[in-house]
């Protein structure tokens, strides 16, 4: 069912591995994966498993040993930094756990900064990043603070509107709300949903099953090998068969 | 101190190439602080040593020898303050010296006979012939040494139209004349030379009478004395030295040196005092959580500050010791130029003295700004220091909102990242304004002596005309009928040095028949003489006439009264001459007996050509010719040496300073923004776009300090000139300040600046996003 939809990330025999010789350690090693256009995609797996290094290898953000990964059709582990560079800022978005705001930038400057790269006319991209403050609850008044002035809650909605104000064709998302309480989290994990909802291709790396619960596709990694994939459907709220789904999974995957 | 050790050492390694690079910095000081120190210290106690080691006259005074009289030295010697006189017959003659240094040099020489028992202005031979060849020369130093003659050379001195050649027989050392700059040199010559030298010029034999004067005396007094019996006996004073003003000469340069060495020593402590405050200052910021911890561990504010402080103590006392051994290696290079230059040797020892200032001077500045940046760790809370809420950042204004600007993104971002660091923008105001006033001196002087050469020549020479014709008075109007017809020749003027004397000093006398047709007009106060009774003093009598003024010249036994018309300048001279019209030095002392005429070419014309045209077609009508063209050029070309060496000098240092600062500011920039590169990074910046914001943000506070030390300088560089060359005798400077030049000098300093920028940011390429993710 899965290779009749549109592969937006397509991995081959991919290998990471750090140290070299006898202190060389094998994160994963001919891992093929694909990630289709659309999919709230989640990867799951026990501390040092190796979720955040796949995430990043797929985006370009780090160098897999060996391997490709296309994205959208082009080969980017070949490619020099700047123009991993250049393809990230027309092709993802990033959102960390430590949410990682400029600090010496208002939380619209952090905003416009990275939209200033995804060519949008100067007006154009103040418009966009007012209605994406809105819609993740931000009032103007708190755009024009500090991360150090906001909660963390509100940081790390300002870093999805970050990630998201050029458009990217995928959001990568690693822990979002790994430092969040749990009211903060679940305003962060909605913003997401509705992301998902309006299109917006995802990968989110999480060791929360509630977190997980967002996805409607869930990777488990184990052994250097995606181990199991479970496809949850769409989200709905308080959807207990999607629960027990996940679950299940989850214990058939030894979590 | 052991309790903070581990920490002190923690510091250092921790940022091991900042402080590398402020070594450096300090090592540049003490390296200048104590060559000029070295020099202060020695010189003036070498050259007294030496002095009294030879037994230096404070007075020498030059008489004609038909005038001596035989109780003369027993008068003299009663002069209060005199201990010992000495008379010496001698000639003196108005000489010309054949290829000095590649051209002819007019020289006074006083000739001496090497065979005259000497206890007074004894002679310390540096190097003797083994085989003298007849007739043999004893050469000061400085000729030796300037003009380029060693032993077994021949020197040709033309004296009264005749070539005298020597061969150097050997080089003295002397305290006596030292260097050129009292217009008068001595030469020894072998006793049979001596005798035929003599002979050939009966009219100009001399008795040299030198005074020894006690310690406590005051050569000034003696010598005013001494002139006091001169005139009471009618005699003719030719010419008097004394220690004190012949002493002032030949250390002139030394003292110009030292206080350059100074000035760029202090400008480089300046810089490296702020630089160690700045980086402190960061160093507090950076490691607020650290100092925090540490307080909440039990550790002092001022064990704090001291871990901080020592660091930099530790790096100055070191290095400030290794650049004053590193002026050790260089200061036997200066003192052989210090002593072609004085005419004196000049051996520099190690001085303690120098030493403890070199060392201690950078380590007390060092110390009161590192504990003054670092004091307000004493106030700094260690909870609030944990958490992050006292060192005030991220807090306040947020500048150039990037929704509010009408920028580029690209330079909304440089201006937000200028406008961050303040500090930072303050050392790099500082310094490149700093460096821009020495590199538009440096520039100015270079314009001035290469591009514009006329200006540096028309300050630092007198009247300069092409060639120089020296005539006996009878045959003048043949010579100048002959010259005016010349196809070659632009202008004729009747233009001729003499000596004379104003009260106890010998001063020299520039007589013209018009010096509104001079091209060099030295008058920089008042006019020059327009008619007989007029007279224009050297700068060197302006604190004791005013203009309208008379004042009694005396030549021989005859005496004229002028008024005062003005102040001229006289570099050569050190400002003892006088202005005086033809029909005005006749009247003192009748026909000019050997005149000269000042001619001057057309464009283009050669005048080594004139001169060997009238050479042999003239021969007659010439005593003597010198190629002023070709002395000019030789001038020209040593002061453009000396300027570009300068320039390059000052360039290089320029370059290391700037390389050395923007090494720190980047370094510790990219410490605290590395978080925020790797940002900047995942968004899609590239490694290029970091570096131009980077290096960009620095370009608004350079090119402002830059361009305002530039535009200033068209005020300031003025004054210093006016410094600089009044305390050598030019009043009046010539030199000009070009706008556009020192602009390209900003340019060239703005674009060296942007250009090491981008070097010192390409650390930015290995920056990754993910390596901070992983962090």
């Amino acid at each position: 069912m899965s290779t009749e939809r549109d592969v937006i990330i397509s991995a081959r025999k991919l290998k990471k591995s750090f140290g070299t010789g006898d202190n060389q350690q094998t994160i994963f090693e001919n891992l093929d994966l694909d990630i289709y256009r659309g999919d709230f995609t989640i990867i799951m797996g026990s501390s040092g498993a190796g979720k955040s290094t796949l995430m990043y290898s797929l985006s370009g953000m780090d160098r897999p040993t060996a391997g490709t990964v296309h994205f959208a059709g082009k080969e980017i582990t070949k490619c020099t930094d700047d123009r991993l560079a250049v393809f990230r800022r027309k092709h993802c978005g990033f959102v960390f756990q430590q949410i990682y705001l400029l600090e010496k930038m208002s939380l619209m400057d952090n905003v416009l900064t990275a939209g200033a790269l995804g060519g949008s006319s100067r007006k154009e991209l103040i418009r966009r990043a007012g209605e994406l403050f809105d819609m993740v609850n931000i009032p103007e008044i708190t755009r024009k603070k500090f991360s150090s002035q906001v909660s963390g809650g509100e940081a790390q909605r300002a870093g999805i509107v970050r990630a998201v104000i050029n458009k990217p064709e995928v959001v990568f998302a690693d822990e979002p709300t790994g430092a969040l309480n749990s009211h903060n989290s679940a305003a962060v994990l909605n913003i997401f949903t509705r992301l998902h909802n309006e299109g917006q291709s995802i990968i989110m790396v999480t060791h929360d099953k509630r977190t997980a619960l967002r996805g409607n596709r869930v990777l488990y990694i184990r052994d250097g090998q995606i181990f199991g994939e479970c496809d949850l459907g769409k989200y709905e709220a308080d959807n207990a068969e999607r629960e027990a789904k996940l679950n299940s999974f989850l214990t058939e995957m030894g979590w | 101190m052991s309790k903070i050790s581990t920490q002190v050492i923690h510091n250092l390694k921790k940022d091991k190439g900042s402080f590398v690079s402020f070594g450096l910095i300090v090592l540049f000081t003490a390296f200048m602080l104590n060559l000029a120190l070295v020099l202060a210290f020695q010189v003036d106690e070498a050259y007294d040593k030496q002095f009294d080691a030879l037994n230096a006259a404070a007075v020498n005074l030059y008489i004609p020898e038909m005038q001596d009289d035989a109780s003369l030295s027993a008068r003299l010697n009663a002069i209060d303050g005199v201990s010992m006189v000495e008379a010496r017959q001698a000639v003196y003659a108005e000489a010309v010296v054949r290829d000095f240094r590649g051209t002819d040099f007019d020289m006074n020489t006083v000739f001496y006979n090497m065979e005259d028992e000497r206890s007074i202005n004894r002679l310390e031979m540096r190097q003797v012939a083994d085989d003298p060849q007849e007739p043999a020369i004893f050469l000061p130093m400085y000729v030796a040494n300037f003009g380029e003659f060693a032993i077994g050379d021949q020197i040709v001195y033309q004296v009264n139209g005749s070539e005298n050649a020597f061969t150097v027989a050997g080089v003295a050392e002397e305290m006596q004349y030292g260097n050129y700059g009292k217009g008068m040199m001595g030469a020894w010559l072998s006793g049979s030379a001596y005798r035929d030298f003599r002979a050939a010029n009966e009219m100009q034999t001399i008795v040299e009478y030198a005074l020894v004067a006690d310690k406590s005396a005051s050569p000034e007094q003696i010598r005013q004395e001494a002139a006091d019996i001169l005139a009471e006996r009618g005699i003719s004073l030719l010419a008097m030295n004394d220690c004190a003003s012949t002493k002032n000469t030949r250390t002139m340069v030394c003292g110009l040196l030292i206080l350059i060495l100074i000035a760029f020593a202090c400008v480089i402590l300046l810089v490296s005092v702020f630089l160690s405050k700045f980086r402190i200052s960061n160093a507090i910021e950076d490691e607020m959580v650290s100092i925090g911890v540490l307080k909440a561990m039990g550790y002092t504010g001022g064990m704090i500050i001291a871990s901080l402080v020592v660091p930099y103590m530790l790096v100055t006392a070191v290095c400030a010791a290794l650049g004053v051994a590193l002026s050790y290696a260089v200061l036997p290079l200066l003192a052989d130029f210090l002593t072609m230059q004085s005419g004196f040797s000049f051996a520099p020892v190690f001085d303690l003295a120098a030493l403890a200032c070199a060392v201690l001077i950078p380590l007390g500045i060092v110390l009161v700004f590192t504990v003054s940046a670092a004091g307000r760790i004493r106030k700094i809370q260690p909870i609030s220091a944990i958490r992050g809420t006292s060192d005030g950042k991220a807090s306040g204004s947020n500048p150039l909102p990037l929704e509010n600007t009408r920028f580029s993104t690209g330079l909304r971002l440089i201006l937000k990242q200028m406008l961050a660091g303040k500090k930072q923008n303050a050392l790099l105001f500082l310094v490149s304004f700093v460096l821009t006033v020495l590199v538009a001196f440096s520039g100015t002087l270079f314009y001035n002596a290469v591009i514009k050469p006329e200006n540096f020549m028309s300050t630092l020479s007198e009247e300069t005309p092409d060639i120089i014709f020296v005539t006996k008075a009878a045959d003048l109007e043949h010579l100048n009928d002959a010259l005016r017809s010349d196809e070659d020749v632009q202008s004729v003027l009747n233009y001729t040095t003499a000596n004379v004397n104003l009260g106890s000093s010998a001063v020299t006398a520039f007589v013209c028949e018009d010096f509104s047709r001079t091209t060099n007009d030295l008058c920089y106060l008042g006019r020059n003489p327009q008619e007989k009774g007029g007279i224009a003093l050297g700068s060197a009598f302006e604190a004791q006439y005013n203009i309208g003024d008379a004042v009694t010249i005396e030549s021989g036994d005859k005496t004229c009264t002028y008024q005062v018309t003005g102040f001229i300048q006289s570099v050569n001279y050190q400002g003892a001459v006088c202005g005086l019209t033809t029909e005005g030095y006749e009247a003192l002392c009748g026909k000019i007996a050997m005149p000269s005429l000042y001619v001057y070419l057309k464009e283009g014309a050669s005048a080594e050509a004139v001169i060997s045209r009238y050479e042999s077609g003239h021969a007659e009508l010439l005593l003597k010719s010198i190629d002023s063209q070709k002395m000019a050029r030789t001038t020209r070309e040593m002061y453009m040496g000396i300027c570009a060496a300068l320039i390059a000098v000052i360039f290089l240092i320029t370059i290391l300073i700037v390389l050395f600062i923007l090494y720190i500011v980047i370094r510790s920039l990219l410490v605290r923004r590395k978080q925020e590169l790797g940002i900047m990074k995942a968004m899609g910046y590239t490694s290029g776009q970091l570096m131009l914001q980077t290096a960009g943000s620095f370009l608004p506070v350079t090119i402002a300090g830059v361009l305002l030390s530039a535009a200033l300088g068209m005020v300031y560089m003025p004054r210093i000139n006016q410094i600089i060359f009044s305390s050598v005798g030019a009043v009046r400077n010539h030199l000009e300040v070009s706008f556009a030049f020192l602009m390209l000098f900003a340019a060239v300093l703005i674009a060296l600046h942007f250009a090491i920028s981008i070097c010192l940011t390409l650390p930015i390429r290995k920056i990754s996003a993910y390596a901070l993710i992983k962090e």
